[in-house]
């Protein structure tokens, strides 16, 4: 920190830019301004620059180009603090649902023959390629999880990750339970809260943009039972469940062995 | 011969949504080329969305864009509704389109002041401009947290909604949060009307004037508006949204993970708010109406930053509409938020307008999941047309000094309120 200032950056990678929208659309991002020095950030500052160091760097968006992956190594060597910011930076994003088509079908599939002089990756979270400290999850995170993080970092400590389901802020919210009583596939028991039960409070199931709960406590497989039970297919709640979690190793693992063991 | 001038480059161009650049090589002969280079990682969404679940592939679409997450979920919510063979009640396609108009408030209201201001007003971020302009960010702020909150209460949150689904909505927002709304709306007016005279001060640049064909959705029940079934063209022809692909030519350019498009394959065109003023202004009706007619001279068929004030004009324009549309469903009150949609195989084209322009998305269902996906975005449509106003931009000042030209450069490509993220994820050849 410099003049009491923290510099922070916001960088890019390939994304929607709805974590960076998010957090320009806060009004409270105006009492953190003044003591805030913007390094980079290019949605919204023309004087950026992507090799300065910084103390907080915010990284939105998925790998995925060659320069993308450079990117965030210098980003890495530049910063004291590493936040990975949303769904594609922490999971790899929508962009990762398909885990079993390759990069070279997805390109023939939307443009052909064709060659562009940029080098395409598969998309990955950033955390594949370099150390991340901390993680805003969500697609795009609440304004509350930005606060958060920035408030605590600010006052010298560090954010708690959030450990238990959206049905625990939708069962608070007095909701009815969209899985149980309509048999929708919803996957709040596995999606970490924070979100307020959105979508649930919307009657519409949870499609699981926070991600799996971490520290393997997301119990893909008694859910897998529940649907299956509902009469959902393997594949299709596999399917469902990699939309937000097309990286994480646990699902097929998981489901199946649920599949196997009901059928023993 | 051999270039021996080193190329005006913006390797990144800031505050638009995506990642772009800007190349221009000049040469003895004077400009020699010029290049949008977008940057952008591809997203495949098309090709990722194909063999899956309809529903599901229905929430990742929108995931395309942030700035315009509501139109990408509502036109493709149409295409699909469309291949069902499914028409929404009316008022449901009237509380749909005041979910579109929150998107439409919020990024029109952030691209006029966040984006575009700081250029005119000396500034290389809008949070700068604080402290001497508390009232114009005061209005700006106002404007986009009344789009966000139209869009939290009618889609579920202002980014990436989820509350409009087949056949309706999840939840509808009770009769006093509508009537809420139209309050709130109504003292927006005055703000719109606001950043409309302010940005009918700002400097045109006519060194980019020239002839432009402007394409719009022809807007349904004969009302300015943001949905319709027919394209038109600034040169008078008019072609069903089904003809999208005939009319409205891709190819696949070297430099840039976005496509280009031409009308009739040849020739380069215009779409977003002025292509919308410009084809259909005698739609217009209230406050806007007036304002257009004492500022015809402004909202010019030939200047592509004429795209700013007819963003601010349809600012005043949808904040009535928006009213009216909230009448509409309120005098059927209370509204059944949803209608159970037959699954079945078909395709369906919706052609809206989305804050930038004409996005497409054409959409075939087979056994209740995707089986053909074609997705056009506005910044797509617009790429060709703004290499060629960056090109004449260009020309008028090679010989300034480097960073004034880049500068202007950046403010053409600003005019268009491009959404480069947008650009890049769709298009199949």
């Amino acid at each position: 920190m410099e003049n009491g200032k923290v510099r922070i950056g916001f960088y890019a990678l390939t994304s929607c830019y709805g974590c960076q929208l998010q957090f320009a659309m806060m009004d409270e991002i105006l009492q953190l301004i003044p003591n805030a020095e913007i390094v980079c950030w290019y949605m919204i500052e023309r004087d950026s620059y992507e090799d300065e160091p910084v103390d907080i760097a915010f990284i939105e968006g998925s790998v995925s180009t060659e320069e993308e992956a450079e990117l965030v190594k210098k980003i890495r060597e530049n910063a004291k603090i590493v936040v990975a910011v949303g769904a594609c930076a922490t999971q790899g994003g929508v962009q990762s649902w398909d885990q079993n088509k390759s990069l070279e079908e997805l390109w023939k599939a939307v443009y052909g023959d064709a060659k562009v002089k940029f080098q395409p990756k598969p998309a990955k979270p950033v955390e594949e390629y370099i150390k991340v400290d901390y993680r805003l999850y969500g697609c795009p995170p609440e304004k509350r999880d930005f606060l958060y993080a920035i408030g605590t970092f600010l006052v010298g400590s560090w954010p708690e990750d959030i450990d238990y389901p959206v049905c625990v802020e939708c069962r608070l919210k007095g909701n009815s339970c969209i899985l149980i009583e309509k048999g929708e596939p919803c996957l709040g028991p596995l999606t970490r809260a924070g979100c307020d039960a959105r979508c649930p409070g919307f009657n519409v199931a949870c499609i699981g943009c926070r991600g799996a709960i971490g520290y393997d406590v997301a119990w893909f497989d008694s859910l897998a039972k529940t649907f299956k039970n509902k009469g959902y297919t393997k594949e299709e709640i596999i399917e469902r469940m990699k939309i937000f979690n097309g990286h994480n190793p646990k699902v097929e693992e998981m489901v199946e062995a649920a599949f196997r063991e009901v059928e023993e | 011969m051999k270039n021996l001038y080193l190329p005006i480059t913006v390797d990144h161009i800031a505050r638009v949504e995506g990642k772009g650049g800007v190349e221009i090589i000049v040469g003895d002969e004077g400009v020699k080329e010029v290049r949008i280079n977008i940057i952008e990682g591809p997203r495949f969404f098309e090709a990722i969305t194909i063999g899956k679940k309809l529903d599901e592939a229905l929430a990742v679409y929108p995931r395309i864009c942030s700035f315009c997450s509501a139109a990408h979920k509502l036109t493709a919510l149409e295409a699909a509704e469309k291949a069902l063979d499914f028409t929404p009640r009316e008022e449901i396609q009237a509380l749909r389109e005041v979910l579109y108009i929150g998107d439409m408030i919020e990024s029109h209201a952030l691209h006029l002041y966040l984006l575009v201001l700081p250029d005119y007003l000396g500034y290389s971020n809008p949070l700068k401009m604080v402290e001497e302009y508390k009232k114009e960010i005061g209005i700006a702020l106002e404007l986009k947290n009344l789009g966000s909150w139209m869009m939290d209460e009618l889609g579920s949150r202002a980014i990436h909604q989820e509350n409009a689904v087949l056949g309706g909505f999840g939840k509808l927002p009770g009769k006093a949060t509508l009537e809420l709304m139209k309050k709130r709306l109504s003292e927006a007016l005055p703000k719109a009307e606001y950043t409309f005279e302010l940005f009918a001060r700002l400097e045109q640049y006519r060194e980019v004037e020239g002839p432009i064909i402007h394409m719009a959705v022809k807007p349904r029940g004969d009302v300015y508006g943001i949905y319709g079934d027919a394209i038109s063209v600034s040169d008078g022809f008019e072609f069903p949204s089904e003809d999208y692909k005939m009319h409205m030519v891709e190819r696949v350019v070297e430099h840039s993970f976005a496509k280009h498009s031409f009308y009739n394959g040849e020739k380069p065109f215009m779409t977003g708010a002025i292509s919308r003023v410009v084809n259909h202004a005698d739609k217009l009706y209230g406050r806007a109406k007036e304002l257009y007619e004492s500022h015809r001279d402004l909202l010019r068929p030939t200047n592509p930053f004429a795209n700013n004030l007819a963003q601010a004009l349809e600012l005043v324009y949808f904040t009535e509409k928006a009213i009216d549309l909230i009448d509409e469903a309120l005098a059927k009150w209370p509204v059944r938020p949803r209608d159970e949609v037959e699954i079945r195989d078909g395709f369906g084209v919706s052609t809206t307008e989305a804050p930038r322009g004409i996005l497409v998305y054409a959409l075939e269902v087979k056994d209740g999941r995707v089986a053909y996906a074609d997705i056009i975005t506005p910044t797509a449509f617009n790429l060709a047309m703004m290499e060629v106003h960056v090109r004449m931009m260009a020309e008028k000042h090679y010989n300034d000094d480097p960073e004034r030209l880049k500068l202007l450069a950046e403010m053409v490509v600003r005019a268009y309120d491009p959404c480069i993220s947008c650009s890049v994820h769709v298009a199949r050849l």
